[in-house]
């Protein structure tokens, strides 16, 4: 097991959304979840993240925002799409604004449905996540090593 | 003595040539070999005197009555120039005091001269190490500053309206002129052709300052004249004091005078030679003079504020040294006034956004420091004000330079201009930060000076002047970080405009530069063979202030800073380069605009912190000028009111010397080999401890133990990318200047240093989140640079306190001791807890960084740097806190083995109070950090220091 999945800090971004979704986020953060147990850190920097945890669908004004704050992560990286919106668009699909889920912008690792996401399966998204963020960071060394 | 000769001729020469010969290209001609002949001459005098000691010259007393036949001339001519001056421009005030010049000057030499040739001095020239020193300085800074007007001038005349004038030969001449006077001034043992030299300084500032004719240049050029005329009366009343009562005039025989019978007479002519030096030092309630010279070419500055005019009034304090050991209300005016200078001064440049003002602003407060250590008059402060003297003349001579060239390519001399210059004006902005450092970080000369002062003011238990040098060196670092931030700053895109900067100007930057960086490697080497030579022979023994090992590891660092800025050295291009982080999606990196979520392109701005309401210049000079002119005042009254027993008496203070009792070179490398080892390991656990502990408080698990570490580790497996090439090497600096620094201290050398080397460490983290010139990482930089505004004075004091409680700086010696230092110390460390909490970036004072609060403005200083950059960050952190600790601990040991225990008790204790600390407060504002951590250091320090430094005498 590397080290990419013992200290996984994240970065949450909520895009067209209720805002339920966003709140189960902060909650997972709380004393009964206490998700720093599995070292996750909520950092707010892209920079720092190693996952993306987006929640809220995809419209036309947040594209470009999602796109460049996945553009500013540096490899390895992984992005949770947290909550139906997040997934599919969920009941905003249909909104004329709404472009659909977070792979509508960038590539989706793991898929947390919900309405709203319970925080179990926020922390079983992350956990699921860190074991790709392992294997992109194997992929990335055996690059490096090529190179 | 031909060489004195020839440094005055050659000059002079120059000068008149100068006058003659006014083609561009004959100008050049002569101004270059002029300056290479004086510097040259120079070297060459050095090389003869440099280790020869203190010798004086013969001349013939015929041609000595000759030569002060043609002062006298000379003074009268000056006077008629003022006269002049100041009929043509209506000036009362110049006129009056001109006339009371001008007949002061004509009574003096109808005294003195119709006594005829056999009553002058039969040796009237003298060298010793000082003055070739000063010799040196005037020779070489001072030329180079000549050539660097050829180029600078030639801007000067493009950017002048069609059609004015050309005076840039009269220029110059004037440059010339001034520096032949200065050779007079420090090579004449005879007052009365000192007293020339240093009026035809005065005459030719003024002349220089108003070269422009602008209505602000001629009243800022009346405002010079005038406050030095007050300087040159009395000078001239001194002189005057000192023939009527039949003593030599001979600078050498005062000190013989002072230690004789016959003391007392000496009383009045120091109190106004050191008034008069203290008006040519600029220093308050004279400051206005330098602040008004800024509005003339930058040549003027260098030469007038760095080499010559300035160092002119601090060489006669210097020279008068050890008479303040003997005349105790001489030394009290001269010391509380540099002293106070220094530190309002450094106050208000903080104030100041014009780059040349603030470069004012620090050469008066610097002249204040080394006037505060002449006035001391112990041969550690002397030592601390010569080495003051070298290391600011070089290092402000290079910003006055860069700042004048600068100005002529960006047009402007404002700071906020000066954004992302790194990469607009590559090599001139790297020779300015490397003049920026000069002036106030360790290892430079600047500090290890200041250092010394620190060191000589505690060997005299002066707590007030202490207390000053605190708070003034705090707001030090804050103006020169700010400004040196700016400077750092690397655009990703901008165009080069260096091109079409004149030769001249390189030559003399790149050649004061490296003397900068010569003066600082060779420290030890100066001051083992020609300082402490010099203070053996006028005081009889050679101070020992600092180790050598400490100096020699200093002189490694510089090397080190200059490869770091200078050289690509750590510049890791195969980095794949960001954008900056602007909270939406960036379009233009360098404009810092951004497509923001309302669907607007936003720009973001920042300026610097200017706080104009704390440190109010208005204010602060009305203070200052109240102050320093009641302190003369009083000075004088005292004089009239006490008996001479008293003020002739001598100083009375007690005089401690420091024990060097530090380790060699090798413990420190064993120091710092432990250190580099254990400190990461320990703080690796100690931080997760934190979060454990944290989290329990919170009522949650945490993480595991080890969670930093396995942090760290993935912080080094991410991909390397960085918003540009330099950050990481200034973050690897700074790790490894911590782990020096921790090295030094359990290796029991120097705290004093110990502590300089944290600070320069924040510096480089300061300077790398600088770099990115993100307004995230910039706030939190800023942010940074206060916390060490608001705790660098409680440090001061706490490395003060433990010299009091030890006799000594070194780390050591704690366990020879009989008793802990917190006997004695107990104000300070509960001073050091409370500082602790902002060291430590704690809540409620973690304002640049915070391991807790999650989404605020991003994540401060380190928003822009990531990977590896970040993991070292993390680890210099475990270290600092370490470091800090051991300074809790440090407290309770003594020479009990047990202690050690007892101290480590202690350490973990505070470390537990800062982590409830943590947790139950919310964050302050930036204004309550300062604010408290002053009051805290200030209350703290003030009730200490006189505890154990004065109680004991009463």
């Amino acid at each position: 097991m590397g080290y990419s999945s013992k200290s996984p800090w994240l970065i949450h971004y909520d895009g067209s959304s209720c805002n339920g979704c966003d709140i189960e986020v902060l909650d997972s953060m709380m004393p009964l979840y206490d998700v720093e147990r599995f070292g996750i850190i909520n950092t707010g920097n892209p920079k720092h993240a190693d996952i993306f945890l987006i929640t809220g669908a995809i419209n036309h004004q947040n594209v470009n925002v999602v796109k460049h704050i996945y553009e500013q992560m540096l490899e390895p990286k992984v992005v949770v799409a947290c909550g139906i919106c997040a997934c599919t668009g969920g009941v905003f699909r249909d909104a004329y604004n709404v472009i659909g889920g977070a792979d509508k912008a960038i590539p989706v690792d793991v898929y947390a449905p919900g309405c709203a996401v319970r925080p179990e399966t926020i922390i079983d998204a992350v956990l699921k996540a860190v074991e790709i963020l392992d294997e992109k960071a194997k992929k990335l060394k055996a690059a490096e090593k090529n190179a | 003595m031909g060489l004195i000769a020839f440094l005055v001729a050659v000059p002079l020469v120059a000068a008149v040539l100068l006058m003659l010969f006014r083609t561009d290209q004959q100008r050049s001609v002569i101004t270059v070999v002029a300056a290479a002949a004086t510097g040259l001459g120079a070297v060459a005098f050095a090389v003869q005197h440099l280790f020869g000691g203190f010798s004086m010259f013969e001349l013939p007393q015929q041609t000595s009555y000759a030569i002060t036949w043609i002062m006298t001339a000379v003074d009268i001519i000056l006077c008629a120039v003022i006269l002049w001056s100041a009929v043509r421009y209506r000036n009362r005030l110049a006129f009056v005091l001109g006339l009371v010049q001008t007949l002061g000057v004509i009574w003096f030499a109808n005294m003195t001269l119709p006594e005829g040739a056999e009553h002058m001095l039969e040796m009237p020239l003298y060298v010793d190490q000082l003055s070739v020193i000063m010799v040196l300085i005037v020779g070489l800074v001072g030329s180079a500053i000549c050539v660097y007007a050829l180029g600078y001038m030639k801007d000067f005349q493009h950017h002048e309206p069609e059609g004015a004038p050309d005076r840039r030969h009269f220029f110059s001449a004037l440059m010339f002129l001034f520096l032949a006077a200065m050779f007079v001034i420090v090579l004449s043992d005879n007052l009365e052709w000192m007293f020339t030299g240093w009026e035809i300084t005065t005459v030719c500032s003024f002349l220089m300052i108003g070269y422009t004719k602008t209505d602000e240049a001629i009243k800022n050029s009346f405002r010079q004249i005038n406050l030095n005329m007050i300087g040159g009366i009395a000078f001239l009343a001194a002189l005057v004091i000192i023939h009527l009562t039949g003593l030599p005039m001979s600078l050498a025989a005062l000190p013989v005078v002072a230690n004789s019978m016959v003391a007392p007479l000496l009383i009045f002519p120091i109190m106004l030679l050191s008034v008069a030096g203290l008006t040519k030092a600029a220093q308050m309630p004279f400051q206005s003079w330098l602040l008004g010279a800024m509005v003339a070419p930058t040549p003027t500055s260098a030469l007038l504020h760095s080499s010559t005019m300035v160092k002119a009034g601090v060489f006669l304090l210097v020279k008068l040294a050890p008479l303040y050991l003997a005349y105790p209300v001489a030394s009290f005016m001269v010391v509380s006034i540099g002293g106070i200078t220094f530190v309002l001064c450094s106050f208000m440049a903080i104030t100041q956004s014009n780059a040349k003002r603030v470069l004012a602003y620090s050469t008066i407060a610097n002249l204040g420091l080394i006037s505060a250590c002449a006035g001391v008059g112990t041969s550690e402060a002397v030592w601390a004000a010569i080495f003051l003297i070298i290391f600011h003349t070089v290092s402000k001579s290079v910003l006055f330079l860069c700042v004048g060239t600068v100005e002529h390519r960006i047009g402007s001399r404002n700071i906020e201009d000066m954004d992302g210059l790194f990469s607009r004006l590559p090599h001139l902005t790297r020779f300015m930060m490397l003049g920026i450092m000069g002036m106030f970080v360790a290892p430079f000369g600047m500090l290890v000076s200041k250092w010394a002062t620190l060191v000589s003011f505690a060997e005299t238990g002066n707590v007030l002047f202490l207390i000053l040098l605190a708070f003034g060196s705090a707001a030090t670092f804050f103006f020169w970080a700010k400004w040196l931030g700016k400077l750092a700053g690397v655009a990703q895109k901008a165009d080069n405009v260096e091109g079409g900067v004149h030769k001249a100007e390189w030559f003399a930057i790149g050649f004061i530069s490296t003397l900068l960086i010569a003066c600082c490697v060779l420290l030890p080497v100066i001051s083992q063979t020609v300082v402490g030579p010099y203070l053996e022979g006028a005081f009889g023994e050679m101070p020992q202030l600092i180790d050598v090992d400490n100096m020699l590891i200093m002189a490694a660092i510089v090397v080190f800073i200059a490869i770091v800025l200078l050289t690509p050295w750590g510049r890791d291009s195969k980095k794949r380069r960001v954008s900056v982080y602007l909270g939406g999606t960036c379009t233009d990196p360098d404009g810092r605009q951004y497509h923001g979520s309302m669907g607007r392109t936003m720009t973001s701005s920042k300026r610097n912190w200017y706080m104009q309401d704390i440190f109010t210049e208005s204010r602060l000079t009305t203070v200052g000028l109240i102050v320093c002119t009641s302190l003369i005042l009083i000075a004088y009254a005292a004089c009239f009111v006490f008996n001479v027993q008293f003020l002739a008496g001598g100083a009375f203070f007690v005089d401690r010397k420091v024990l060097l009792v530090g380790p060699n070179l090798w413990g420190i490398l064993i120091g710092v080999v432990v250190f580099a080892v254990a400190a990461p390991v320990l703080g690796c656990l100690l931080d997760g401890l934190d979060r454990k502990v944290s989290a329990h408080m919170q009522g949650r698990v945490g993480p595991r133990l080890l969670q930093p570490y396995y942090d760290v580790r993935k912080l080094l497996v991410k991909e390397g990318a960085s918003v540009n090439a330099i950050d990481e090497a200034y973050v690897t600096c700074a790790l490894i200047f911590c782990l020096l620094a921790g090295g030094l201290f359990i290796s029991g050398s120097n705290l004093l240093m110990c502590v300089f080397l944290v600070t320069l460490g924040t510096l480089f983290v300061i300077l790398a989140a600088y770099s990115a010139r993100s307004p995230y990482a910039d706030t939190g930089a800023d942010r940074e640079c206060l916390q060490v505004m608001s705790y660098e004075p409680m440090l001061m004091i706490m490395t003060v306190g433990f010299f009091t409680a030890t006799q000594s700086f070194d780390v050591a010696c704690l366990t020879h001791l009989d008793a802990p230092i917190i006997v004695s110390l107990l104000p300070i460390f509960a001073g050091l807890l409370f500082i602790l909490t902002i060291k430590l970036r704690k809540s409620p004072f973690d304002l640049s960084y915070s391991h807790h609060a999650h989404q605020e403005i991003v994540k401060g200083i380190t928003t822009e740097m990531s990977g590896r950059t970040l993991a070292k960050i993390e680890v210099m952190h475990w270290c600092e806190s370490i470091l800090f600790l051991m300074w809790v601990g440090m407290f309770f040991v003594w020479d009990n083995p047990a202690s050690l225990v007892l101290g480590l008790a202690v350490a973990l204790a505070a470390w537990f109070f800062e982590v409830m600390i943590d947790n139950n407060f919310a964050r302050m504002k930036w204004q309550s950090c300062l604010k408290l951590a002053w009051l805290v250091a200030l209350v703290t320090g003030v009730v200490n220091l006189i505890y154990v430094l004065i109680t004991p005498f009463i």
